[in-house]
Order: structure tokens, then C-alpha cells, then sequence
């Protein structure tokens, strides 16, 4: 072996080393965990959504497929419709069209869910969900122009959640993870 | 709970057992937590990314398609982590000023110290290249084949030996200039 | 946080403060009243104030302000945001143009805080023509969240820019995050859909081109 791979090798011994992290990061992910921030692994989600969970858990589309009794309202948490016309604040241009979403979330045990965002002024009373179509099943449409827009939902004054089917914004800067919808201008 | 494998342990956070996940975070905490210290360079980032690795595992702990290679899966959704927390730190960095002279020439030459010669190398480090510094972590430090390589980066076996071999060359480079 | 200019820039707003409308200023203010608290409150209000004399919207930053306050900040990490946010708002509009909207602008951010450089966002605008940008910066920064590699990303987007439109991007982001969903790495994720969409688009060029010799009409599926 000549020098030069003997340097990388002290390199590596040296990385090899084995490194602490601090335990109480067990407790931080324990947390992050229970506060219901992150969805239930799928096969419990079902089982929870039936009987009456303790705990709030978000519900993705395959467990709606798979109990019964429920009116399948629609696919995604969140979903495009018909553009409707209305005026926006903006550098650039004057009006520009505003394009309807349904944000939708599944919580059972929910006794109110709000989606709290950049389109509302993250005002948490602002825009309250419905349990119009199915007990269990909360809805709200909400207008958007054009951009970009991170939320969140809120239960119960409480517990923020994430949309289990949105995309997630790039960086959350203050402890809690967002959502991301966009609205395209075409 | 101590001593169960890794895929009963699994089997069991999916049966329900939430508690269960916390005997695999402190199995792995340390041994993911060397990955993550080595490519973000401090322990503050290591563990917010760590934090983040452990809770998207149990998020989409189902999709763990071999139970029993639990770790191995980890480790894939922890190389991606810190790829992302790097992306968003060097977005930051570019708002400070950093002091090129104040990082080189600051080193204890000729010295046997450990310590500073283990600073030495996480300064040099840190100047790499963020795609040759994983790929020289992965191969030298956790001892992947090109081909586990592959399969957890998505980048052609050929890239990754090009960049393995550029990180040890400036590796070389930097820690020559300090020792000699 | 700020930077040397944003220094500058915010003394040199109190010349300009007033110059601007004060109706507008004082129904920003307004929101903030009520959920920030002194000093935060004063230090964002004079981002705002620089943002109008930059030429920079301050809806977005109003918006992080209130999303801090919503989730219980602390008022510093809150001021922080803010003028990240103003940074990146404002390299997104000297590479974006004054004539970039909101959306795009907002999108821009968010693609720069992925890691994309101004130099990229230039890159997009021009391959983009005059189609607007906000799903395409959009769709970057998700990608990235998916855990793409940033430069592997904005390869991605950039190379798909002068041929796609936004629905297309929309659901070649959809499929990556699906096939992440399922396993893949999102760089053989990214790779394998891209690959995809490229063969897609070669071959309902080359059928354009048949079309144009024969007369015939091809079958083109939009599956990108």
C-alpha cells in the first residue's frame, strides 16, 4: 500500500469511529410521533377509522376503499374544479382567475377540523371543514388564484396535520411540517 | 423488547405496537447518527435530520418491503434526508461570508493529537463536494459495493467510482497541505 | 439574517415609506397587530416597508409572519423567516423579471430554497418562454421535498421546460412521489419517469413529423 492510500485509510479509521447522539433524540422522534403529526402505518389506519380510535389518524384513500358503509367522497386531499372568476391583489397583472379546491381530510373522532393556510391568512378559524357527505368525512372548497400556497390542517384547535396526499413543502422553519398546493395560471 | 430482530420488532409497530418503534430508533440512532455527522458535518443538523429519517420511517414503515433489513432501508431514506438538509443549508450559506483564510492554515501541524487531527478531517471534509463526500462516506466509511451504491443513490456505478476517486484525491490534497 | 444590501435597504426605506400608499401599509399593519407581538412585529413591518421600495410582494411575507404566529414561534425564529423569505423573493425577481407575478415569484422561492440557483431560474424562464413559471419552479421544489437531489431535479425540470406544459409537470411529479411512495429512490424515481416523458415526447414528435409526410393520424397518449 503506498502513502497515498495509507492517508485514506487513517482517513477512514478515523471516520469509522463511532459517534453519540444524544438519546433524548428518541424521545423527540416518540413525540413527533404520537402528537399524530405523521400517519399510522396503513394496516392500523383501517382498523382505527372502524373502532373508534383515541386518537386522531389521518386516513388515506386505500383504507375508504376498504371499510364499508362509507360514501367514497373523492380521491385526494386536494383537487381541482372549474376555474370561477374573481379579483386578486397582485403586482403584475389587474383580475386573474381563481380555480377551486376541495381539501378533504378523514377524522372520525374530529369535533372540528379547519384548514389553516397562506390563502387564509393562517387565521385557524378562517376556513372550518364540513361533515357534509359522511360522518367522518371533512370538506371545504376554497378559491385560489394562481401560486403557490402552504397549509395545514387543525383539529380541534389543537393537533396540526399534514395532507397525507399533498405534496410537502421544502422547508418548515417553524417545527411543524406544511403542506404545498399549486395553482398553475393556464 | 432488547435483542428482538429488527423484522419482529417491525412486525409489531405494524400489529399496532407503537412503542415498539422506539426499541429501533435507539438501536439505530448511533450507527445512522455516524452517517449524518460525517455528511452534514455538525451534530445539530445530524440530528434534525436524523429526527426526520426516523419519522418518515414509521410513516411509511409498511413500504419496508424486507422487515428484516430494516436498517439497510433506514439508511436509504437517511442518505436522501441528508442530501435535502444539505441542499437547504447551502441555500443559507450562500448569505454568510465565509472566511477562507480563517478555515485553512489554522491547523496544528506535526502534532499527534487525535483530536485535532480528527478536525482536521472534518474540515477537509466539509469542502468537498457534497455528492463526492457521500459517495467517499459510503464507500469507505459504511463500506458499500459500487453496486449497494447504485442501488441506494440511483447514480451509475461508473459516476460513483469518479466521484469516490476525485473525494480521495482532494482528501489528499487538503490533508497533504496541512501535514507536511 | 440580512444581508449587507438588506441593511441598506431597509434605511434606506424610511425615505421611501413616505412615497408609498398608506392605506396599503396600514392594512398590512393591521394583520399583524393583532398576532405579532413588539419587537417582531416592528422588524417585520420594516421588511414590508423595504419589500415595497425593492418592487417585492408583501403577501408572501406577511403570510410567513402570520404562519408563525398561527403555530406559537418564537418571535425571533418568526423575523428570521421573514427575511429568508425577502432574500429569496428577491433573487427570484431579479431572475425572474418585473414581470414575474406573485405566483411565480412565491414558486421561485421555493425553488431557490430547494437548491436551485438564480442562475436556474433564469435558465427556466427563458426555456419557458412566455408560459408562466409557477408550476414549473413548483414542481421543482416538490420534487425536492420527495427527496430528489436537488441538482438531479432541476436537470430534470429544466430539460422538460420548452416541451411540456404545466399539466404534463404536474403529473410527472405525481408519478415520481408515487413510485417513492412505493419504494424506489427518488433518484431512480426521478430517472426512470424522466426517461419516460422524454421517449413520450420524441415520439409524439416524430409522429407530428409522420403526420405532416403522410397525412395520417398517430395515436398519442399523454402520459408523461
Amino acid at each position: 500500500m503506498n502513502e497515498h492510500d495509507e492517508l485514506i485509510a487513517r482517513v477512514a479509521e478515523t471516520l469509522k469511529e463511532p459517534v453519540r447522539i444524544d438519546p433524548r433524540l428518541d424521545a423527540r422522534v416518540m413525540a413527533e410521533i404520537e402528537a399524530g403529526r405523521t400517519a399510522v402505518p396503513p394496516t392500523r389506519r383501517v382498523l382505527d377509522w372502524l373502532t373508534q380510535a383515541r386518537t386522531i389518524r389521518l386516513s388515506p384513500l386505500g383504507g375508504l376503499a376498504i371499510a364499508a358503509g362509507v360514501i367514497v367522497l373523492l380521491w385526494t386531499g386536494t383537487q381541482l374544479r372549474a376555474p370561477s372568476p374573481a379579483a386578486e391583489p397582485s403586482l403584475a397583472a389587474a383580475a386573474t382567475l381563481t380555480t377551486t379546491v376541495q381539501f378533504v381530510l378523514i377524522a372520525p373522532d374530529a369535533q372540528s377540523v379547519s384548514v389553516v393556510g397562506d390563502f387564509n391568512d393562517w387565521d385557524v378559524s378562517a376556513t372550518m371543514l364540513r361533515e357534509d357527505q359522511a360522518p367522518g368525512v371533512w370538506a371545504v372548497t376554497v378559491p385560489l388564484s394562481p401560486g403557490r400556497y402552504r397549509y395545514s390542517f387543525l383539529v380541534d384547535g389543537t393537533t396540526w396535520l399534514t395532507d397525507p396526499l399533498a405534496a410537502q413543502a421544502v422547508a418548515d422553519e417553524f417545527g411543524r411540517p406544511n403542506s404545498v398546493v399549486t395553482i398553475g395560471e393556464s | 423488547m432488547n435483542g428482538e430482530r429488527d423484522g419482529l420488532l417491525v412486525r409489531r409497530v405494524l400489529g399496532g405496537d407503537t412503542d415498539a418503534y422506539a426499541g429501533l430508533v435507539a438501536r439505530y440512532r448511533d450507527r445512522l447518527g455516524r452517517y449524518a455527522v460525517r455528511m452534514l458535518g455538525n451534530e445539530a443538523d445530524a440530528e434534525e435530520a436524523l429526527q426526520d429519517t426516523f419519522v418518515r420511517g414509521y410513516r411509511s414503515l409498511a413500504r419496508c418491503t424486507d422487515p428484516d433489513r430494516f436498517g439497510a432501508w433506514m439508511f436509504g431514506i437517511l442518505v436522501n434526508r441528508c442530501r435535502t438538509h444539505g441542499a437547504k443549508r447551502a441555500r443559507r450559506e450562500r448569505l454568510l461570508v465565509h472566511d477562507e483564510g480563517a478555515m485553512s492554515g489554522a491547523s496544528v501541524a506535526h502534532s499527534e493529537d487525535r483530536d485535532a487531527w480528527r478536525e482536521e478531517i472534518a474540515r477537509a471534509l466539509e469542502r468537498l463536494a457534497p455528492d463526492q463526500r457521500e459517495a467517499f462516506l459510503l464507500k469507505h466509511v459504511e463500506e458499500l459495493s459500487y453496486d449497494e451504491m447504485h442501488d441506494l443513490t440511483g447514480v451509475s456505478v461508473s459516476a460513483l467510482k469518479m466521484r469516490v476517486l476525485r473525494a480521495r484525491e482532494e482528501l489528499r490534497r487538503l490533508l497533504a497541505e496541512t501535514y507536511t | 439574517m440580512t444581508t449587507r444590501a438588506n441593511i441598506t435597504l431597509i434605511v434606506l426605506s424610511t425615505v421611501f415609506m413616505a412615497t408609498r400608499s398608506v392605506g396599503m401599509a396600514h392594512a398590512q399593519e393591521a394583520r399583524l397587530e393583532t398576532r405579532l407581538a413588539d419587537p417582531a412585529r416592528t422588524q417585520v413591518n420594516r421588511m414590508l416597508d423595504s419589500a415595497r421600495a425593492a418592487d417585492l410582494p408583501t403577501e408572501p411575507l406577511v403570510d410567513r409572519a402570520l404562519e408563525g404566529a398561527a403555530k406559537g414561534a418564537p418571535p425571533e425564529l418568526i423575523v428570521a423567516a421573514v427575511g429568508r423569505l425577502w432574500d429569496e423573493l428577491r433573487t427570484a425577481r431579479d431572475a425572474l423579471g418585473t414581470r414575474a407575478s406573485v405566483g411565480e415569484l412565491t414558486a421561485g422561492a421555493s425553488a431557490l430554497r430547494a437548491g436551485a440557483s438564480d442562475t436556474d431560474l433564469r435558465e427556466l424562464r427563458a426555456r419557458r418562454g412566455t408560459q408562466p413559471l409557477t408550476v414549473a419552479a413548483a414542481v421543482l421544489a416538490d420534487l425536492v421535498a420527495a427527496g430528489v437531489p436537488s441538482d438531479t431535479a432541476i436537470v430534470a425540470v429544466l430539460s422538460l421546460a420548452r416541451a411540456v406544459d404545466d399539466a404534463q409537470y404536474v403529473a410527472f411529479r405525481r408519478n415520481v412521489e408515487r413510485d417513492i411512495a412505493l419504494g424506489a429512490s427518488p433518484s431512480a424515481a426521478l430517472g426512470v419517469r424522466l426517461d419516460a416523458a422524454r421517449a413520450e415526447l420524441a415520439s409524439a414528435d416524430h409522429a407530428a413529423d409522420r403526420l405532416g409526410d403522410r397525412a395520417t393520424r398517430p395515436d398519442r397518449k399523454r402520459k408523461p
